[in-house]
């Protein structure tokens, strides 16, 4: 793609690009990464982030980060991590380039498809009540472990053909995982011991398969007849497409959920609106997803030199395009930082941009919808339980609570 | 007043989520006129129609006026 700020040019001037020292790391306040995307997206179009181990260019603006997600020829998903340039993980499809990426997605693609989830939306709705129903009488739960932990964990896996009863087995290897991907040192072997747990399983369902035949309605069976240029998948590529579904699936749609809900336990106005217009859930899930994204930024792998906004890009740099800056960009949205619960041009990058875009984002929106509709129908006023201060994990790994304690009154 | 929808569409689904009496998907996800013959609009339906344009990511859909 050519634009007016991508050029092949040589030895550009570089220009009023500051080094910055953030750690995108760390727990921090509820609500701290997007004010920090914010400071960092007025404050300098791009800088470039130094950590111990290298640096990379960070993009803060509307503008930059949609142009990195229309330009993957330049911008490569190798890595999506830029404070880790060659990961110990491979995702498949989501670190393939073209032209197999494609290929990988349209295999994947009609399973994951608005009318697969239309016809799985029954069972996630019934998965869904079955965890509400025996909280409700309790007047009060710590809505992250008691359910948003565990609904989309049982409804991916109920949407991919695994019984419901490895959920916990799942909670504990993504939580693994996730203590690492951010780029927190501490959190490296945990990483390492998850992904090897995740692909023995993965290997065993697969072998099950293999030896006792195909069963309808399982991802597993539906992959080993998949083709790829007219060849079965490899184990590897299954392995690696496994595992990243079962990251992206399960440890993103909690978060979502925990802050869809702080933000109605603080907005009763918000709660009224969806009970009396249930139409406009899926427009308030756009909405958080856009207000409240829990994708910090999006890593890219350059490669080829290249002058980008002002920037000269050398192949095999890291840059980084702030999701969070965008998605909050005073000069892309109006209202930019307001929660418009029917905001209807809503074109977000919550589930990124450009090929790439989140596989299982029908899902997600299905389950966040569902949770929202099946909730306020049986407790339909609550409030935080807590004064205390909440936490959010560090950006790097994608911001999400750990807690979420709420409370609501119990018709004796 | 005509909607189309280039071969940039991934298939996001908000525009035939806002919009079902215009628009639809396919079996992967992709609205089914991505790259196709544009289709007609009336009138009273401007505004959503307009909304439909604000809602793709990908700047994937123009409106073309008569």
């Amino acid at each position: 793609m050519e634009s007016s700020t991508i050029s092949e040019r040589q030895g550009a001037e570089v220009t009023g690009c500051p080094v910055l020292h953030h750690d995108f790391s760390k727990t921090r306040e509820m609500g701290a990464y997007w004010q920090l995307a914010n400071e960092l997206r007025e404050s300098c179009p791009h800088f470039y982030n130094e950590y111990s181990g290298g640096g990379y260019w960070v993009f803060t603006r509307h503008d930059a980060v949609n142009d990195i997600y229309k330009t993957p020829e330049i911008f490569s998903s190798a890595s999506i991590t830029p404070w880790e340039p060659d990961p110990i993980y491979r995702f498949v499809p989501t670190q393939v380039d073209a032209p197999d990426h494609i290929k990988y997605r349209r295999i994947l693609n009609p399973w994951f498809s608005p009318k697969a989830m239309e016809a799985a939306a029954p069972m996630i709705r019934e998965t869904c009540r079955g965890f509400i129903e025996p909280i409700v009488p309790k007047g009060e739960c710590d809505f992250f472990e008691e359910f948003a932990l565990r609904f989309p964990t049982a409804a991916f896996l109920t949407v991919i053909g695994v019984p419901v009863s490895y959920t916990d087995l799942f909670v504990g290897w993504v939580d693994a995982f996730f203590g690492g991907f951010g780029g927190d040192p501490e959190g490296a072997q945990g990483m390492a011991t998850a992904l090897g747990e995740m692909r023995v399983f993965w290997k065993e369902q697969l072998d099950n398969r293999r030896a006792e035949g195909h069963r309808e309605g399982d991802l597993f069976s539906y992959l080993l007849d998949a083709r790829f240029d007219d060849e079965p998948l490899d184990d590897e590529v299954l392995l690696d497409m496994c595992t990243v579904l079962t990251l992206a699936g399960l440890d993103t749609t909690r978060a979502e959920l925990a802050y869809m809900f702080h933000h109605l336990a603080l907005h009763p106005e918000h709660r009224q609106r969806l009970i009396d217009e249930p139409d406009i859930i899926p427009l308030a899930v756009e909405e958080t997803l856009r207000y409240y994204t829990i994708i910090f930024g999006d890593g890219r792998k350059v490669t080829r030199d290249v002058e980008f906004h002002g920037v000269q890009l050398k192949k095999g740099d890291m840059v980084y395009g702030l999701v969070s800056g965008a998605n909050r960009d005073p000069r892309h949205w109006e209202q930019a930082d307001e929660f418009v619960i029917d905001r209807k041009r809503n074109n977000h990058f919550g589930f990124a941009s450009g090929p790439h875009r989140c596989l299982g984002m029908h899902l997600a929106r299905r389950e966040m919808a569902i949770a929202v509709d099946e909730w306020l129908k049986v407790i339909p006023n609550f409030e935080l339980a807590t004064d205390a201060q909440l936490f959010e994990r560090g950006g790097g790994a994608m911001m999400s609570l750990s807690t979420l304690p709420l409370r609501w009154e119990v018709n004796a | 007043m005509k909607l189309q929808i280039s071969t940039e569409c991934q298939g996001h689904g908000r525009c035939y989520t806002l919009a079902p009496q215009l628009l639809s998907s396919d079996d992967e996800g992709y609205v089914t006129i991505s790259g196709g013959d544009p289709i007609e609009v009336p009138e009273e339906l401007r505004e959503l129609a307009e909304d439909v344009v604000g809602s793709c990511p990908e700047n994937a859909i123009s409106l073309i006026e008569d």
